[in-house]
């Protein structure tokens, strides 16, 4: 097999922090090839490089045998690089056939409307979307069908590589199927592809070669079928992880702050259940898609489908309200401080305080003092410097601002639950170790903390009770007793793992 | 057929607009007592031609996500340039007036993309700044153009309702809609309007575009500043906010969204065509001025898309159980 495309000796760092380090893969003419590793591993680091998307600080990639300079992305479509981006990226506003030749440099610059009609139809009907009218805007779409459109788009390209970045996690299984088939007559014609996925045993399945990263480094290289899900999970982890701290035992005296019953989001999440106790931290183990953040969104009033009874404390949440969640005593801390957390502009004082101004006047005027007092004390709780109160949040680190964030929802007599989103998402070490402590102590005061994350190493840290999820149905469920490849194996291998 | 049709705002808010105000020209004689002219319609598609290319201007910067401010200002410009340069040779002074659009829009668009600089601050700078240098140019005063032919020129009749005038306006509306509508070009602008960020993951060159698409609305609003001081035979170099305002007006009754990624140059078309005759009914009815105003106001307002009201209805609809046949 000639190498289609090669890299050689490839680093990136941002900020200092290497996130790709001495690289080197090839990927063959009509092979498929996996890329795996667990979360920071710098996958999509290699995938922005290899797309053009940014310029790598060192290395060499080469296509046909040819040194290839990457510096946009129109200049790798050039070279027959074609991409399906982690996050969907087509526009809503467009027409299907629009959103299809959005950026292909084959497409003439007049359209020959009845040609591109026929063409679109074919491409359609390939990747199973037989019934969407090229005609329709992208808007009236389903997620599942927009990241078909655009799956659908960076195959029919005429591309000598094709990279794929999670192209499944949001499509059920016929989708995914029908993906996987079309993946396969794009190889068979000669075309390259990369495919990054968490879903191991779709890995497994699909592809020929499986290059493994850890820590931005590659692990090994080796054919697909010589590999099981439990040796590429070992590869992924090195040594895997076990718990590293005590956590707390149940204690029957406690009794059962949140009762979850059949909750469920149509398309996201299915029939699921958890009695959690206050004073105990229960981690929701999920890779994109599983739907662990979909239990928070809907607990937190976010997803307006939702459906199910949830108690807390032994009174009815109201689901799909916002506010009413909020009044009931649930406070939500999404994986996305910058567009539903902080305002990133005000001071860290402003942001402690924002949730809680009812409390801090009299008459709808707040008293500057009180808010002073206010704020000072939920800064020494959550482990922020005093001098840092009147700064803009934006001038924080990534740890910091979670602080905040976090910190907002402490100290509240209202606050009975603390969901959490990834809260460490983009945190530094010492960062994440002081966030952890702050949650444990919140745990302690006696609040029900209940969290979402891809981590394995917070999930065992800080997980008294972990739930895993996949593809919207919960797999399994450790009381103090999991490991990280278990739970790996639940996050990527799902009930089906044979 | 009819249910696609009006599923998007950007083809039914400019037929129901446009229809409505046909139908109220239409009916203007009740008004009025007298049958209408050749020459209404000739009026009306000169109101047309004096707001066409700064709707068309402004429209398109919308359809792409940004809002060219500056459009007036450019237009001023564009009006005093032309009579100066142009005494002798009005097409000359077209197109230096043209190609001071271009270099202003370019400089614009340059800025907006690479310094990733917000367009309303922008071209808000400019509007001002451009308002400035034409009164500098003119000494604050209105500039008279002496060239008597170039002005009977833009305004003589063809074709009985027409004008050179109107006809430049109404080819450069359906030189953009086929633009817009018909190649490469036009599907990547209405990309970047809808989602910036995947048009640059897609592999549109989106930077470049942009500059582009300043540029070509400079050169229209500059044409556009051009030709109506030649019809006026004077430039003035402060036009008001008046301009501005009905181009907004004529560009969302065209059903450009404000959210960019939405917008046809033929909804354009209709929107700057139901203000233009809007304010003919107003003038062959002999209506106090400030009605004009209400019309645009009323019009508006009952045109706009409100999907919060569409969402409204499809609950009431969904509510209303369905009868089995």
């Amino acid at each position: 097999m000639t190498a289609r495309v090669g890299v050689e000796g490839l680093a990136r760092s941002f900020a200092g922090v290497p996130a790709v380090r001495d690289l080197s893969f090839t990927v063959g003419a009509g092979e498929i090839h996996a890329l795996c590793g667990h979360n920071g591993a710098g996958k999509s680091t290699v995938v922005k490089m290899l797309s053009g998307q940014i310029p790598p600080d060192q290395g060499r990639i080469s296509v046909d045998g040819e040194p290839a300079e990457l510096r946009s992305r129109r200049a790798a479509q050039r070279l027959g690089i074609a991409l399906v981006d982690q996050e969907l990226s087509v526009v809503p506003a467009l027409t299907v056939l629009d959103n299809l030749l959005l950026g292909d440099i084959d497409a003439p610059m007049l359209n020959r409307r009845r040609a591109a009609v026929a063409r679109c139809r074919a491409v359609l009907d390939e990747i199973g979307l037989e019934r969407i009218d090229p005609d329709r805007p992208l808007s009236s779409l389903s997620i599942g069908e927009r990241q078909l459109v655009e799956i659908a788009r960076a195959l029919s390209q005429k591309a000598r590589l094709v990279i794929l970045d999670e192209p499944t996690a949001t499509l059920s299984d016929v989708e995914s199927d029908l993906v996987f088939a079309a993946i396969r007559r794009v190889a068979a014609r000669g075309c390259a592809v990369l495919y990054v996925s968490h879903r191991l045993a779709e890995v497994l399945d699909l592809c020929d070669t499986v290059t493994v990263l850890r820590d931005g480094r590659r692990i090994a290289t080796t054919p697909a079928g010589e590999l099981t899900v439990g040796t590429l999970i070992e590869q992924m982890l090195g040594e895997a992880p076990h718990r590293l701290a005590a956590t707390r035992p149940p204690d029957p005296d406690l009794g059962h702050a949140l009762r979850i019953d059949h909750l469920h989001v149509p398309g996201r999440l299915a029939d699921f259940t958890l009695t959690a106790q206050a004073g105990r931290i229960y981690a929701l183990a999920g890779q994109l898609g599983s739907g662990a953040s979909d239990v928070l969104r809907a607990l937190a009033g976010l997803h307006p489908q939702a459906t199910g009874s949830v108690e807390l404390h032994d009174r009815a949440l109201p689901l799909r309200n916002p506010v009413g969640a909020a009044r009931a005593g649930v406070a939500f801390v999404s994986n996305d401080r910058k567009s539903e957390g902080l305002f990133l502009d005000k001071t860290v004082a402003w942001n402690l305080v924002a949730t809680r101004l009812p409390s801090l006047g009299r008459a709808g005027v707040i008293r500057a003092g009180r808010e002073r007092r206010a704020a000072r004390s939920l800064a020494e709780r959550s482990g922020l410097a005093e001098h840092r109160l009147d700064d803009p949040v934006l001038t924080l680190s990534g740890g910091n601002q979670q602080k905040v964030f976090v910190g907002r929802c402490l100290g509240r007599d209202d606050v009975h639950a603390l969901l959490l989103d990834e809260p460490t998402r983009g945190v530094d070490i010492g960062g994440r170790a002081a966030i952890h402590r702050l949650l444990r102590s919140a745990a302690d005061a006696g609040l029900v903390v209940l969290f979402a994350s891809t981590e394995l190493e917070e999930l065992l840290e800080l997980g008294d009770v972990i739930v895993t999820l996949r593809d919207g149905r919960t797999v399994g469920r450790y009381d103090g007793d999991a490991d990280g490849a278990t739970l790996m194996r639940d996050m990527t291998h799902g009930v089906n793992a044979t | 057929m009819i249910r696609r049709w009006t599923s998007r705002p950007e083809r039914l808010l400019p037929t129901v607009s446009l229809l409505a105000v046909v139908l109220a020209f239409a009916g203007s004689p009740v008004l009025t007592g007298d049958a209408l002219t050749t020459f209404d319609v000739y009026n009306a598609l000169q109101g047309f031609a004096q707001l066409g290319l700064l709707a068309l201007a402004l429209g398109i910067t919308m359809i792409a996500g940004e809002f060219d401010l500056s459009v007036v200002g450019t237009y001023a410009l564009g009006g005093m340039l032309a009579v100066q340069t142009g005494q002798s040779s009005p097409a000359l002074g077209v197109l230096v007036a043209v190609a001071a659009g271009m270099l202003i829009g370019a400089a614009q668009g340059g800025l907006i993309a690479r310094l990733r600089i917000p367009s309303l601050p922008v071209t808000l700078a400019t509007y001002i700044a451009l308002l400035g240098l034409t009164s500098a140019m003119s000494g604050g005063l209105s500039k008279s153009y002496p060239n008597s032919d170039a002005t009977l020129w833009v305004d003589r009749t063809v074709a009985v309702v027409f004008s050179p005038r109107s006809l430049i306006t109404l080819a450069a509306f359906l030189l953009a809609a086929l633009v817009l509508g018909r190649t490469r070009l036009g599907r990547e602008l209405r990309a970047i309007g809808g989602d910036r960020r995947a048009s640059r993951v897609a592999g549109v060159r989106v930077d470049r575009t942009v500059v582009g698409l300043f540029t070509v609305s400079g050169a229209l609003a500059a044409l556009g500043g051009a030709l109506l001081s030649y019809s006026y035979a004077s430039a003035n170099p402060d036009p008001g906010l008046q301009p501005l305002i009905l181009a907004a007006v004529a560009a969302l009754l065209g059903g450009v969204s404000l959210a960019g990624g939405r917008g046809l140059p033929l909804g354009l078309l209709c929107g700057t065509l139901s203000v233009a005759l809007l304010a003919q009914i107003v003038t062959t009815a002999a209506l106090p001025d400030y009605t004009t105003q209400l019309l645009y106001a009323a019009l508006l307002l009952g045109a706009i898309d409100a999907p919060g009201l569409r969402a409204a209805i499809g609950r009431l609809r969904a509510r209303v159980p369905v009868r089995s046949s």
